[in-house]
């Protein structure tokens, strides 16, 4: 990340909020809803790379997906260069849309397997309209050049290709359209270690060639350590803790955080650990617990997390963290 | 390593293939390995090395046609599984031998409470009658750490979450006392603090009962803290075998040496990940020599040429590998993994 310069914010999540109504058991019951994202802010820096970690059902996928306006959010501001992306009309967000990419977990199934890689990277660029139609050809290898495919790739069909070499058709994909921001939502969770470690270099590779910015949504902490630049830990649709990356990973301040990094099997079998192992499951969204939703597996709730939810607040330079008693806990 | 002469599973030379339209995929090509009484092996590789094909053909579960026991033999207390008629085999499944599987919502029935199925198979091979196989198996419930155990084991499957699920697998693996547990990708399924909870139940409970495990897991991490010895698989082959604190002080195998390398580090930093260039080779098309040459950063023309053998390179570490036989040259010998 820039430390000289003075870090821009390219987006800005203001009390985001995306709740998802459930079906409901009886017309007289109220309706109940999911709160897959409850009232969480943060800010992305232009050209580093915030990582979103969190347990399955946390909620870091249906952030970049409500930011990115695939669900529309309930409440809650998204300001893209200072502009709310979530009034724009369906026009101006498709024109928006160029700058906001985003590569997806399975690339099996957000490629469309009837067409040919060349018409996928055609389609991408023919919406956007970024590069004029005789143009095209010589952007399309350009772009298999990029991300380390050969030039005969265009004329293949998805499903000729490898898990490794698929998910570098999504990134040519998201590249384009010349974007700033790019969510990686679990990019490289559907591959073999050596292919994930490709990836991960192309992916850094890329930013640094094209000052990108990413969002990086993963449950694997050892990619999440390797990639990011500041670190943001969800849990059951609330943001617990944020800091740079080597703050959070070398000094964590909440309770759930620390069980998190303690839980993650270290390929080294002489390093032997104290290992906080958390008692029973998440609870469910629906019907979070009231106070601090980490409460009922907390190692050290006391009667006020029971009562009253922590906000977020700023303990340590940059390391914002929501818990009551952060500052007391045992290092 | 637990102390025991014989070992409990012995499996010498087993090839599985299945034959399809394409041609024959070889997905389990010629593996040894042996199993004691208390003791825990890793099996780790990627993608289609051929991982969970052992397992399955272990327990003779593969789905023939088109899958086929090509030769080989699986001992198991002296027994070869491979040629046992199928009501014996029958007999040891789920009793002396159990798996459990990557993914609980699949390999438990959806519409029967979770504790009438761990009552099964325990009416079924110890022959209890209906209440004391309930009994128990609320018991078993009990111990893999399910709270209010006598109300769970009457819901069915959707009602449990995805760790909850897994230890009702592991209840029901458990449940006839087992002398070898077969985990297939156990907590892959499963978030990281879930996972833990598992990791360390299994542990616990294999100190209880002494069984041997079979670990098969993609995850690094998973052997390093959970397994006493481990065998790496590419393509179909074991590439190395030795002890886990060997395998990752100091992995012989130039396969190993890549995938260990191209690991993200927690607790370091790296700017950029050393990388495995190529993929795997296709099943159908397997390359006459070391299947690994084509990615190999050492390979000679040896290696295209001829499959290496497993062989022993000191008394706890097997390795396929020419660089490690007198028929090795060296002289196109680089330095590290490129």
């Amino acid at each position: 990340m820039e430390t000289t310069a003075e870090k821009n914010i390219i987006l800005q999540v203001d009390r985001l909020k995306q709740y998802f109504p459930v079906k409901k058991d009886s017309i007289f019951k109220p309706k109940a809803y999911v709160k897959a994202v409850d009232d969480i802010s943060f800010e992305l820096f232009e050209g580093e790379t915030l990582s979103i970690v969190g347990e399955s059902g946390c909620g870091k996928s249906t952030t970049g997906r409500a930011i990115l306006r695939l669900d529309e959010p309930t409440d809650g501001k998204v300001l893209y260069m200072g502009k709310n992306i979530l009034t724009l009309n369906k026009k101006d967000m498709r024109k928006l849309r160029g700058d906001l990419q985003v590569i997806f977990q399975d690339p099996f199934a957000s490629l469309n397997p009837r067409q040919m890689v060349k018409q996928i990277l055609n389609e991408a660029m023919a919406i956007q309209n970024v590069v004029e139609k005789s143009r095209r050809k010589e952007r399309m290898l350009e772009l298999l050049g990029y991300v380390g495919l050969p030039p005969e790739a265009l004329d293949r069909y998805p499903h000729e290709f490898s898990g490794g070499q698929r998910q570098r058709i999504g990134i040519a994909r998201a590249l384009a359209v010349n974007p700033k921001l790019i969510i990686c939502d679990e990019a490289v969770s559907a591959l073999d270690v050596s292919i994930q470690a490709q990836i991960l270099n192309l992916l850094k590779k890329l930013q640094k060639q094209f000052k990108l910015t990413f969002l990086f949504i993963s449950h694997d902490l050892s990619v999440v350590r390797h990639i990011s630049d500041r670190v943001m830990v969800m849990y059951l649709g609330k943001v617990v803790e944020i800091a740079e990356k080597k703050e959070m990973f070398d000094s964590p301040l909440h309770p759930y955080t620390k069980a998190l990094l303690s839980s993650i099997p270290v390929p080294d079998p002489t390093l032997k650990r104290d290992r906080v192992i958390l008692k029973g499951d998440v609870p469910s969204p629906i019907d979070p617990p009231g106070g601090c939703r980490f409460h009922t597996r907390c190692p050290f709730a006391v009667e006020k997390c029971k009562q009253e939810e922590p906000p977020l607040r700023e303990l340590v330079n940059n390391h914002f963290v929501s818990c009551h008693i952060a500052e007391t806990l045992p290092v | 390593m637990k102390e025991s002469n014989r070992p409990i599973l012995e499996v010498k030379g087993l090839k599985t293939h299945f034959t399809t339209k394409r041609g024959v995929s070889k997905a389990v090509d010629g593996i040894d390995f042996t199993l004691h009484k208390g003791e825990t092996l890793g099996i780790v590789g990627e993608s289609g090395c051929g991982k969970s094909m052992t397992s399955l053909s272990i327990l003779r579960l593969i789905p023939s046609p088109p899958g086929k026991i090509a030769g080989g033999s699986v001992l198991f207390k002296g027994r070869d599984l491979v040629t046992m008629p199928e009501d014996e085999m029958r007999k040891i499944r789920g009793n002396e031998i159990s798996m459990i599987f990557q993914e609980p919502m699949t390999s438990l029935n959806p519409v029967i409470p979770v504790g009438e199925q761990i009552a099964e198979a325990l009416r079924l091979h110890q022959k209890m009658g209906k209440k004391a196989a309930w009994d128990k198996s609320v018991d078993m419930l009990k111990m893999v750490g399910i709270p209010s155990p006598d109300k769970r084991a009457k819901q069915e499957p959707f009602q449990l979450s995805g760790g909850m699920r897994q230890r009702v697998m592991i209840a029901m693996a458990l449940a006839c006392t087992p002398e070898v547990l077969i985990a297939d990708e156990p907590t892959t399924a499963l978030d990281v603090t879930i996972q833990a909870q598992i990791l360390e139940l299994i542990k616990e409970l294999q100190t209880k009962i002494g069984m041997g495990v079979i670990m098969i897991t993609h995850d690094l991490g998973v052997v390093a803290e959970t397994c006493d010895k481990v065998a790496v698989m590419y393509a179909g082959n074991i590439v190395e075998h030795a002890s886990t604190e060997q395998i990752f002080a100091d992995p012989k195998h130039p396969y190993t040496q890549g995938l260990l390398n191209s690991l993200p580090k927690i607790h370091e930093d790296q700017e950029e990940l050393i990388t495995i260039d190529g993929s795997v080779p296709s099943p159908y098309n397997m390359p006459g020599g070391c299947r690994f040459a084509s990615r190999c950063p050492y390979a000679e023309d040896i290696c295209a040429a001829h499959q290496p053998d497993l062989v022993s390179y000191s008394e706890d570490i097997k390795v396929r590998c020419w660089k490690y036989t007198d028929k090795w040259t060296g002289k196109r010998d680089k330095e590290g993994v490129v």
